[in-house]
């Protein structure tokens, strides 16, 4: 009878970044209208406002307007349905019903909230204290709430009704304990979490009292979680209060009470079942209204897209994919003749489905490329530029909600972006491969290393079993596994993140493919590491003459593995072309800015001074202006930058580059300069000030 | 492996012999609050001063609290509750008689409501779209709605209308396992209705939540046939918080008893509480208490290894 109110794990980390957001943002006036904000656009939520009002409201005039009283007895109509006289009919006594229920309103709403006031308070405090105070405390605590938690609580609740009587209101009381320890572990993650804010230790240096950092700092950010529990605890609180009743420990007998009045109901079910229908209806509806203000309130704002997506979403999605089919029909006979394994994206966008938030939003627009056997070719630029969709679009494995919307995809001439994801399948493992950023989250953690790649051997290739096993270790070993016997009998937690990566490159491998996407293959891993997987990399396309598209930031990784180079900022290729053309003489500003600030591929000077940094940050794709999209953050940015820019051969070999002034650049050899003039535009800080930081630093 | 292992199965039964015995002494006190001495409730209200003094005092009523803890204690772990004040039965025999009851009740509706609630998340999760907001909006209802309530429109559903499960009353599974099947069936149902709901919320955030983890994209790019990405994949990684809500389910559900047995005038321990507190039998109280927790607190333990045994980094460290 008592539900637990635990968190699930996805909400409570939702939950949790949520409501870091929430105090980052700060100010309980903000997170007031956050809330209001949701509140009021879901509208179960604002129907369950109305009717907690409404119902709060008869209740508490209920001796102005309601036909009868409570105890009148109405012997001409017992049992009766609805009528005129009795609108939700009379009980067994003649009582009228509707009387009745909101006679018994305000009694039930008020001691739930007594529920949730003990509750709430108590488990707030203890998971503040626990957060604040250490593991020890911390430990303590905890170890209380989990004997709590594993109690049977309607039967403690009862022996408490033995001692105490039916005083609802010490009962209810009493059930609020109970049920702090719920609300305890949930509050609990989300508090620490607050509590290790860089902005709390600030606070801590400063010497607040953590009694003050508790109340101030983290306490703000837990609102959001406290008002969502408080309504669930208080809808669990009527459906207790209500079953205590029917179990016969309501109030006392002639005073009306939900739980009492279906309980007199029950005995009537042979003659007279109408009578059950008011009370729980309206008892169903106000848990209702409590639990849909909870979740209206608790619904995560942002969650991240499933990487499978649900069927509804696949079919949304082959509808796009036939829409680009039927956009562009495939010219096989101009491409048919390309060599195998050989990959070039054609106008590729991708954008955001007009279904889903942020509608039709583009995310990469217009970019070509193409990727020759054997060679690698980097895709290279800030975050957010939209080079990992690009990717990722190259499998057909976009996230739910983004897809391809125009250009082609030919890989051995066919056009990936307009197949269907069954037909991908065929694609997918046995051309073309993924590794990805972060290898210990790429491999299965509930899985051994061992069965991962035996699987998908079997998958992928038609192996047996046994032969399955022999080439697993054989493939670990290929990848400078030395003890691949062990490894495949450990999970991946087991081992360290380059021996992980090397595994997820060997599962990558296990089908054979022509064509490998490594989305920042090395970016997660120590230094040493990153060497190691690359000059891994190098030899594997060596000797299996696949070819490699590397997502990277590092001008490093470039420089090293990559035989062409496909710079994109904000969504677009701002330069492509022969790497070794692109690092000796980039044509594009943002290029020669990104190598202006990597410490190591200066290769032309010696190490700066100081290095160059490219003011602000990569505009969001609802901003990109209709020019040039780097022009906000150039040093060279002119007036006829605010024109659309088109790709031009940028006159060193085939290279290709997105800017009206690279020839004026280059004939004028300008560079990108360390100074803090843009930034201080950009920051919007007064000049002098900025010179001033400046010499400090330097 | 073995010896963490170990340690981990010992500070759990630890944490559960000191629940079991917080629980104890909390019935205990409780009832000694209780009003009226065991004296006055057992020979009732014609009875002498005189008489309910020296039974009280028979009883061990007046002696030190904690003295009377330790005999109870001593007593209850060689299995004798005592006796009731009402009518003199071994406490220690009714319960087991009730036991199976509530045991058959709760078992019977946790497993319901696990196999339903898994069914209808997962199938939220998966299918996604309309079909999971019709589940959503389901499934919300489903938890407004007060299990005695929808044990009402049951009784009034399959035994008034049509007569195809009996509306109340218990059959031993030694007499008949048909009917005793059949006699379970009504309130088995009544309580799974908000389990389900509870166990397919539960379930729906954590396949949503598995399908989010980046290993799935690693398994489609190595071209998984969708049902084993779902139904293996998604679902192992899944298990581990949907058999932890099972587990806090069962102790909900094991109180929620009381309510079915109530509505369905079912022998279990659920009734045995109700009527104890109602005529203030302090021993039986304190002794159902005791057992109900004794219960709960064993099937958790079993569930809680049970989760441990599949998280590989716990069972592998």
């Amino acid at each position: 009878m008592i539900p637990t109110v635990a968190p699930t794990r996805a909400d409570q980390t939702e939950r949790t970044t949520a409501a870091a957001a929430n105090a980052r943002s700060a100010g309980k006036a903000a997170i007031a209208k956050f809330s209001r904000h949701r509140l009021l656009t879901s509208p179960g939520a604002v129907t369950g406002i109305v009717w907690l009002a409404a119902l709060v409201i008869a209740s508490l005039t209920a001796p102005l307007w309601l036909p009868f009283k409570t105890e009148d007895q109405d012997f001409t109509a017992v049992l009766s349905g609805p009528t005129a006289a009795h609108w939700l009919g009379t009980d067994e006594l003649g009582r009228d019903i509707l009387s009745r229920i909101f006679a018994a309103a305000a009694g039930t709403l008020g001691t739930s909230l007594l529920t949730v006031i003990v509750g709430v308070a108590l488990g707030t405090v203890l998971a503040m204290l626990s957060a604040g105070a250490g593991e020890r405390t911390e430990g303590a605590i905890s170890r209380g709430t989990e004997i709590m938690m594993s109690l049977p609580g309607t039967v403690i609740i009862l022996a408490v009704i033995g001692a105490v009587g039916t005083n609802i209101p010490v009962v209810m009381a009493i059930l609020g304990i109970l049920m702090s320890a719920g609300i305890y572990r949930v509050i609990l993650g989300q508090a620490k979490s607050l509590q290790s804010q860089l902005y709390v230790d600030a606070a801590k240096v400063d010497g607040s009292s953590p009694l003050g950092i508790s109340v101030r700092h983290v306490l703000p950010g837990l609102a959001n979680t406290i008002v969502v529990q408080a309504a669930l605890i208080f809808a669990v609180g009527m459906l207790i209060q209500a079953g205590l009743a029917f179990i016969g420990f309501g109030p006392p007998i002639p005073q009306p009470s939900w739980g009492g009045m279906i309980q007199g109901a029950s005995q009537h079910v042979y003659d007279a079942p109408w009578m059950m229908v008011p009370t729980g209806a309206v008892l169903a509806l106000t848990v209702l209204s409590a639990n849909a203000i909870g979740n209206a309130l608790g619904k995560a704002p942002n969650a991240s897209a499933p990487h499978l997506p649900s069927a509804a979403a696949r079919r949304q999605r082959a509808k796009a994919v036939a829409a680009i089919a039927s956009a562009a029909p495939s010219d096989r006979s101009a491409k048919a003749h390309e060599a195998k394994g050989t990959l070039s994206v054609r106008n590729l966008s991708v954008g955001v489905d007009s279904a889903g938030p942020g509608k039709g939003v583009p995310l990469v627009t217009d970019v070509s490329f193409d990727v020759q056997p054997g060679t690698v070719l980097g895709l290279v630029g800030e975050s957010g530029c939209g080079k990992t969709m690009t990717a990722l679009s190259l499998l057909g494995l976009l996230p739910s909600g983004v897809s391809v919307t125009g250009g082609q995809i030919l890989w051995n001439g066919k056009n990936l972006a307009a197949t269907t994801d069954k037909d991908m399948e065929a694609v997918r493992g046995r051309e073309i491969a993924l590794i990805s950023q972060e290898p210990m989250r790429a491999l299965d953690p509930m899985f051994t290393v061992g069965y991962q790649l035996n699987a998908t051997l079997r998958r992928l290739r038609g192996m047996g079993r046994a032969e399955a096993r022999n080439e697993a270790r054989n493939l670990l070993e290929k990848v400078g596994i030395v003890d691949a016997e062990r490894i495949l009998k450990t999970y991946p937690h087991q081992i360290s993140g380059g021996m992980a990566q090397r595994v997820a490159i060997a599962l990558a491998l296990s089908g054979r493919p022509r064509l490998l996407v490594a989305d920042e293959p090395t970016t997660a891993l120590d230094v040493t590491v990153q060497a190691e997987i690359l000059s891994l990399l190098r030899a594997l396309v060596k000797d299996t003459g696949m070819s490699v598209v590397m997502v990277t930031h590092d001008l490093g990784v470039v420089a090293d593995i990559c035989d062409q180079v496909a710079v994109m900022y904000a969504g677009q290729v701002v330069e492509n072309g022969r790497t070794e053309k692109i690092l000796d003489n980039p044509r594009h500003p943002y290029t020669l800015a990104l190598l202006a600030a990597d410490p190591h591929a200066n290769h032309a000077h010696a190490m700066p001074e100081r290095l160059a940094s490219i003011s602000g940050q990569v505009p969001q794709p609802k901003d990109w202006p209709s020019g040039c999209r780097f022009a906000a953050r150039c040093q060279f940015a002119g007036s006829a930058c605010t024109d659309p820019v088109p790709l031009l051969p940028s006159g060193t070999g085939e290279g290709l580059v997105r800017c009206v002034k690279a020839d004026q650049l280059a004939v004028e050899g300008m560079d990108w300069l360390a100074t803090d003039v843009p930034a201080s535009q950009v920051l919007g800080i007064a000049p002098k000030q900025a010179t001033i930081i400046g010499k400090d630093l330097a | 492996m073995e010896v963490t292992m170990a340690l981990f199965i010992t500070k759990r039964l630890l944490m559960a012999l000191a629940t079991v015995l917080v629980v104890a002494v909390l019935a205990f006190l409780l009832v000694h609050a209780m009003p009226g001495s065991p004296g006055a409730v057992s020979l009732g209200a014609g009875a002498s001063q005189d008489a309910i003094d020296q039974l009280n005092q028979q009883l061990g009523w007046n002696d030190p609290l904690f003295a009377q803890f330790f005999h109870w204690l001593g007593e209850a772990v060689q299995g004798n509750l005592g006796a009731s004040l009402i009518d003199g039965r071994s406490i220690s025999a009714d319960l087991a008689d009730r036991l199976p009851v509530t045991a058959s009740l709760a078992a019977g509706a946790t497993v319901l409501s696990a196999v339903l609630g898994i069914a209808l998340g997962v199938t939220a999760a998966v299918r996604g779209g309309l079909l999971d907001q019709v589940i959503g909006g389901f499934v919300g209802l489903l938890v407004a709605l007060p299990a005695f309530w929808v044990g009402v429109l049951f009784v009034y559903l399959f035994a008034v209308q049509s007569s195809v499960f009996p509306a109340t009353g218990y059959v031993p599974f030694e007499v008949s396992p048909q009917d005793w099947a059949l006699s379970l069936a009504l309130p088995v149902i009544t309580l799974a209705v908000g389990g389900a709901a509870f166990i397919a919320r539960q379930t729906r955030a954590s396949m949503l939540e598995a399908l989010q983890q980046e290993h799935i994209r690693t398994l489609r790019a190595t071209a998984t046939p969708t049902w084993k990405i779902l139904y293996v994949h998604a679902l192992r990684y899944a298990s581990l918080p949907i058999v932890a809500g099972i587990a806090l389910q069962f102790i909900g559900l094991f109180g929620g008893s009381v309510i079915a047995e109530q509505l369905f005038a079912m022998p279990g321990l659920g009734q045995a509480v109700q009527t104890s507190v109602s005529t203030h039998d302090a021993p039986a109280v304190q002794g159902v208490v005791v057992i109900a927790t004794v219960v709960v607190v064993a099937v958790n333990l079993v569930l809680e290894l049970a989760t441990k045994f599949l998280d590989p980094k716990l069972r592998a460290s």
